[in-house]
């Protein structure tokens, strides 16, 4: 089943993150996206990913999709204007992706081209607009496409939001995206307070994806305290620390905030730092598969 | 206002291949921010002297982007003749309309960065993107377009941490455009859902 019908059929869904390479060898990203078949519903693929330049997603989704996995193509608002973003769009569903996930994209000065223009022509919930268009088979500027787009979309979210960022993330669902994906969740009970505000809002047909992140060490765990929107709870980072083996505490963890989170929302995204080895067997401890 | 910034002096001194310079400042944005008034002309005249350049003479215009005519420059101040190169201070504004009738080298000394204001000797940087389409009302008063980081027109990105922008030490500009909206009680404007901007209204090339 696509991932589009799992996600609407009202099965828990699997999504994992693969980021493309830096450079021409896909052998490590093709061992990756050979971990997650059949155990993931899509494969995500980021877009230069933390501004750092990577292989174009729309490639990488193309070289995975040959293998017969489903993916999910990220598309940022950071490198293209509307003309290039509606291109990648044309030529991912020509290509037979069936997924996006449309986000701003971290600043260039965050990255390794620090002096690259910031485009972002459009903003995400604009991006939305469009890709919406273009499903329905005009671009942009009003224009008649030869054949349509056939893309799901789907935006991403803090699950910390403050005033502003819940009115975006009503924006999002308004412009058309269908499912969101987290940042890392490691606090239940603030995910939890997150749920009930955006069920407030959303209907059935908007489905929640909750990132998770495998800790690996206390190195990667104080790492990712400072990265925005995500919040490793003291605790954690302290069982982490006294751990033997930091890595097994670490899929240990993963394992039980899926179980914990599982009531609550529509799935959940793993985001390991570094390779896939361990996926399989996290959600084997989480029940899942 | 028109924030600049010196540039390096090296790098000044790099420009200027030839070794006969006139110096000008400007009497507006320039001589406010202190980047391009008499005491800077003449402290960079000092350094040019120093490093070897012969300084032909020097003048602050009332403003270097508004001439009445470069005749009129001229005859105030004659050695410009003699000049090899003028060395302006000022944003590329009055480069640029200097540099269109001068007919020799025109150097910029400085670097424009944005369109800002001053308050109580406060210099506030990068408050208009002369979009060409504004719309700041919309948002209190806080143009989106410069404020935020990434332009964003319907809300923050999501990269700020403590409120902090993800690129620099300034706060998100969105938490500043909810507070103000709130003040003026008008947070119902945040729910609009804006198009992209329409960049015929800013660049050259739009259909008449």
């Amino acid at each position: 089943m696509s991932f589009i019908s799992n996600l609407h059929s009202g099965k828990f869904i699997i999504t994992a993150e693969i980021s493309s390479p830096k450079g021409t060898d896909i052998s490590r990203m093709n061992r990756d996206a050979d971990l997650l078949k059949g155990i993931a519903d899509a494969v995500n693929i980021t877009d230069n990913q933390r501004a750092v330049m990577r292989m174009s997603p729309l490639a990488a989704c193309g070289i995975i999709q040959g293998k017969g996995i489903e993916t999910i193509m990220h598309i940022t608002c950071r490198d293209r204007n509307r003309l290039a973003l509606q291109s990648d769009l044309l030529g991912a569903s020509a290509i037979g992706i069936r997924n996006v996930l449309v986000m701003s994209g971290d600043h260039p000065v965050k990255g390794d081209h620090e002096g690259a223009k910031p485009v972002y022509d459009v903003d995400s919930v604009q991006l939305l607009g469009i890709l919406k268009k273009l499903n329905n088979g005009f671009d942009f500027a009003g224009n008649e496409l030869a054949g349509m787009t056939d893309l799901c979309a789907g935006a991403v979210t803090n699950t910390e939001l403050n005033e502003t960022g819940f009115i975006k993330f009503k924006k999002k669902i308004q412009m058309g995206a269908t499912f969101f994906q987290t940042q890392a969740v490691f606090d239940i009970k603030s995910f939890s307070g997150f749920m009930e505000k955006v069920n407030g809002i959303r209907s059935k047909n908007v489905k929640i994806i909750a990132g998770i992140i495998p800790l690996r060490s206390q190195r990667s765990a104080e790492f990712l305290n400072m990265v925005p929107g995500i919040k490793v709870p003291e605790i954690m980072v302290r069982k982490i620390k006294v751990s033997k083996d930091p890595e097994a505490k670490g899929m240990e963890i993963a394992a039980r905030i899926i179980r914990e989170i599982r009531p609550l929302c529509d799935g959940v995204h793993i985001m390991p730092v570094g390779n896939h080895d361990n996926t399989k067997t996290i959600l084997e401890m989480a029940g899942l598969i | 206002m028109i924030i600049s910034r010196q540039k390096e002096f090296d790098e000044i001194l790099q420009l200027l291949t030839q070794k006969n310079i006139f110096v000008i400042g400007c009497g507006k944005c320039a001589k406010k921010q202190h980047t391009g008034g008499e005491p800077e002309v003449l402290d960079l005249k000092e350094k040019l002297k120093n490093a070897g350049k012969n300084i032909t003479g020097w003048t602050v215009l009332s403003s270097a982007c508004s001439i009445i005519s470069w005749e009129d420059v001229l005859a105030q101040n004659p050695e410009i003749k003699k000049s090899d190169a003028l060395l302006i201070m000022s944003c590329g504004g009055g480069v640029s309309v200097i540099s269109r009738y001068a007919g020799m080298r025109v150097y910029p000394a400085l670097d424009t960065e944005s369109l800002g204001g001053v308050c109580c000797n406060e210099i506030v940087k990068e408050l208009c993107g002369m979009c060409g389409d504004c719309t700041i009302w919309q948002y209190g008063g806080i143009c989106p377009v410069t404020q935020c980081s990434k332009s964003l027109l319907n809300g923050p990105c999501g990269g700020a941490v403590e409120g902090k922008c993800e690129v620099d030490e300034r706060l998100c500009a969105w938490d500043q455009i909810f507070e103000r909206l709130k003040q003026l009680g008008k947070l119902e404007d945040l729910e609009m859902i804006q198009g992209p901007k329409d960049h015929t209204k800013k660049f050259r090339g739009k259909k008449v």
